[in-house]
């Protein structure tokens, strides 16, 4: 049965996007990469002098993995910073996909809200598709749909944290509310329940690095998430019973005294 | 292939860092005629060897680089103490070797980053009586200048770190003592068996060394650089008796005592080719780092910082390529000094026509050699 979604009229088969730092060595990264059925990858540029392509070894190793790719700008303190970065990635990696990120807060790594938003409509106007990460609030999002964006990405918890879905219920407001959009979840993601839950609650996708690049084996952990994935997705389209406060027997409490049936 | 290791060969080697002056070195005292060529001066400045921590951390690699790296290295220190007693009988540059362990601590907000390295550790290297929980008291008692507020940490014994600079010197005094031919900032454009090129003239040998690090890409495509940044501070103040990790969620951050009050302190490790100097940002989180491990830092004096490329391979594991007339060395990565004394071992072994050796690919040209050179 197919199932696919469509990122900026590209269409997928994963519905998840991974990241290519911290793994022990690119080879490893190739064989998580593998593994995870990803379709998409991120690329960070900021640290690795991208304006003489000091990166270029690595981004050559990442290229002939022949997916696609969505460069980021992870490192970024300002609207200038990502702007000027953006330009070059695409320059670099010859598309107009870019993962907007302007960090806030340096030692949690969170998101500017503020920034981004005036980042992503800057993007949008030079005819860029952006993907912006950004907080789980609701008028943040709605901010950022209004400026052009196709695809929102909100937070679990902090970038690296693996916590998880801190706040699934601000999580699960913003998709009621943005019913049409991809939504992705994006940093927080630890484990692959985590992974289920975000997809359960009718996100479309999972964007993690981390968790797969820092596990123990990180191409077993790939694994893992792909097939968290594919359960969390037939969840949401099964549809799940609804929660009750007590437990209801499944088969016929008629036959039981009624001193027994409290 | 007996008749071939004992005759003597004439040997260039291309690139006088860390593994050209050992191999030029255990050369020379096989009986070979040896030059080395390298871009830089005597000192090894220009080397990735001269600017690293020298670090004999076979643990603490382990948890990034895993069991395998562990096999290669865990007895890095021994394999170092034997080489260091040989080169004192052929050079009376003292090298000193520190094998006090390593301390790894963590601020308390990085609590979990230091539970990880442990889990991950122990995953990697098993049970191992070297590697010991410590509490506030068990830092206190090991280095007792770091702040109280470090309450949890970790010992591994059976890790030090060597005088890299002084191991530089006292090899190329022995190299040139036993009478190979040094031929500084001289650098080698393209190697092939048999034959050296410099700007200047193709230089030949029976058998060519290629030990470039990352020069050697032009003829080595998957070789790649790893930048990393690094400082030297010199704190009068600081009493630090072994090397010092900090866990930090985005870099391996170690202080490496090293002699004459002199701490080096990296590194930084990105994935760039740039050898551009060191950034403010990097500079910044190396040098909070260094202060919040010890306050007498504040006054200390940043005597140098470079920015070098670690040369490495796809797997991060270094590769010995073994072909007539020319054998390969390179992807040592952050691991040189650690894995030194392994790969050291095979490329004399694989150059001896040994089999089964640890990091060795032998090419197809290379079943002729007997017949060639016999």
């Amino acid at each position: 049965m197919s199932d696919t979604w469509t990122l900026y009229g590209a269409t997928f088969n994963s519905r998840l996007l991974i990241g290519s730092a911290l793994y022990p060595s690119p080879q490893v990264m190739s064989d998580a990469i593998a593994a995870s059925g990803a379709e998409i990858i991120t690329v960070g540029l900021r640290r690795q002098s991208p304006e003489e392509a000091g990166g270029q070894s690595l981004w050559t190793h990442i290229q002939k993995l022949n997916k696609t790719l969505l460069p980021n700008t992870a490192g970024c303190h300002s609207v200038k910073e990502a702007v000027t970065l953006a330009q070059m990635s695409r320059e670099m990696f010859e598309t107009d996909w870019i993962k907007l990120e302007v960090i806030g807060d340096d030692y949690n790594l969170q998101p500017d809200p503020i920034a981004t938003v005036e980042a992503a409509e800057k993007l949008t106007g030079l005819g860029f598709k952006v993907f912006p990460y950004c907080t789980d609030d609701l008028v943040i999002c709605q901010r950022l749909r209004d400026v052009g964006c196709e695809v929102l990405m909100p937070w679990g918890s902090p970038i690296g944290t693996g916590r998880g879905l801190m706040n699934p219920y601000n999580l699960q407001t913003i998709r009621e509310r943005i019913p049409d959009m991809p939504l992705i979840v994006d940093a927080g993601i630890g484990k692959p329940s985590h992974a289920v839950m975000a997809l359960e609650l009718g996100y479309d996708g999972i964007l993690l690095n981390t968790a797969v690049a820092q596990a123990n084996e990180p191409v077993r952990m790939a694994e893992a998430f792909r097939h968290a994935l594919l359960a969390g997705r037939s969840a949401c389209l099964a549809g799940a019973m609804p929660e009750r406060q007590t437990a209801s027997p499944s088969t016929p409490t008629l036959g039981m005294p009624f001193w027994h049936q409290s | 292939m007996a008749d071939f290791a004992s005759a003597p060969q004439s040997i260039g080697v291309a690139g006088g860092g860390l593994m050209g002056r050992l191999m030029a070195w255990q050369l020379l005292r096989r009986g070979h005629r040896v030059t080395v060529f390298d871009a830089g001066p005597a000192s090894g400045e220009q080397s990735a060897a001269f600017v690293a921590a020298a670090m004999l951390a076979p643990y603490s690699e382990a948890v990034t680089s895993g069991a395998e790296l562990f096999a290669m290295s865990r007895n890095a220190l021994a394999g170092w103490k034997a080489l260091l007693q040989q080169l004192g009988e052929n050079s009376a540059h003292p090298v000193q070797l520190n094998d006090a362990g390593s301390v790894v601590v963590a601020h308390e907000l990085d609590r979990a980053n230091l539970s990880h390295f442990s889990r991950k550790l122990r995953a990697a290297v098993g049970d191992d009586g070297n590697v010991q929980s410590l509490d506030r008291a068990g830092i206190e008692a090991l280095e007792p200048e770091l702040p109280h507020s470090f309450r949890q940490g970790l010992w591994l014994a059976g890790e030090g770190c060597l005088d890299n600079r002084a191991l530089l010197v006292a090899l190329h005094d022995a190299i040139v003592a036993g009478g190979g031919v040094w031929q500084p900032n001289c650098p080698v454009q393209s190697v092939v068996a048999g034959e050296i090129q410099t700007a200047q003239a193709i230089e030949k040998f029976d058998w060519v060394l290629d030990c470039r690090g990352l020069g050697s890409k032009p003829d080595w495509p998957e070789v790649r650089g790893v930048r990393g940044e690094i400082l030297w501070v010199e704190a009068p103040e600081v009493k630090l008796s072994r090397p010092v990790r900090l866990m930090h969620p985005r870099y391996h951050l170690y202080i490496t005592p090293k002699p004459g009050n002199l701490y080096v302190v990296g590194a930084t490790e990105i994935e760039s080719e740039s050898q551009t100097p060191v950034t403010v940002r990097s500079e910044l989180e190396l040098l909070s780092a260094l202060y919040s491990v010890h306050s007498g830092f504040a006054e200390a004096h940043i005597v140098n910082s470079f920015a070098r490329c670690r040369p490495a391979l796809t797997n991060n594991l270094p590769q010995i390529r073994v072909r007539d007339g020319l054998i390969q060395i390179n992807g040592l990565y952050r691991h040189g000094y650690l894995l030194a004394p392994t790969v050291l071992e095979s490329a004399l072994g694989a150059f001896e026509g040994q089999q089964e050796l640890a990091f060795v690919t032998e090419l197809a040209s290379f079943a002729c050699r007997a017949g060639s050179h016999g």
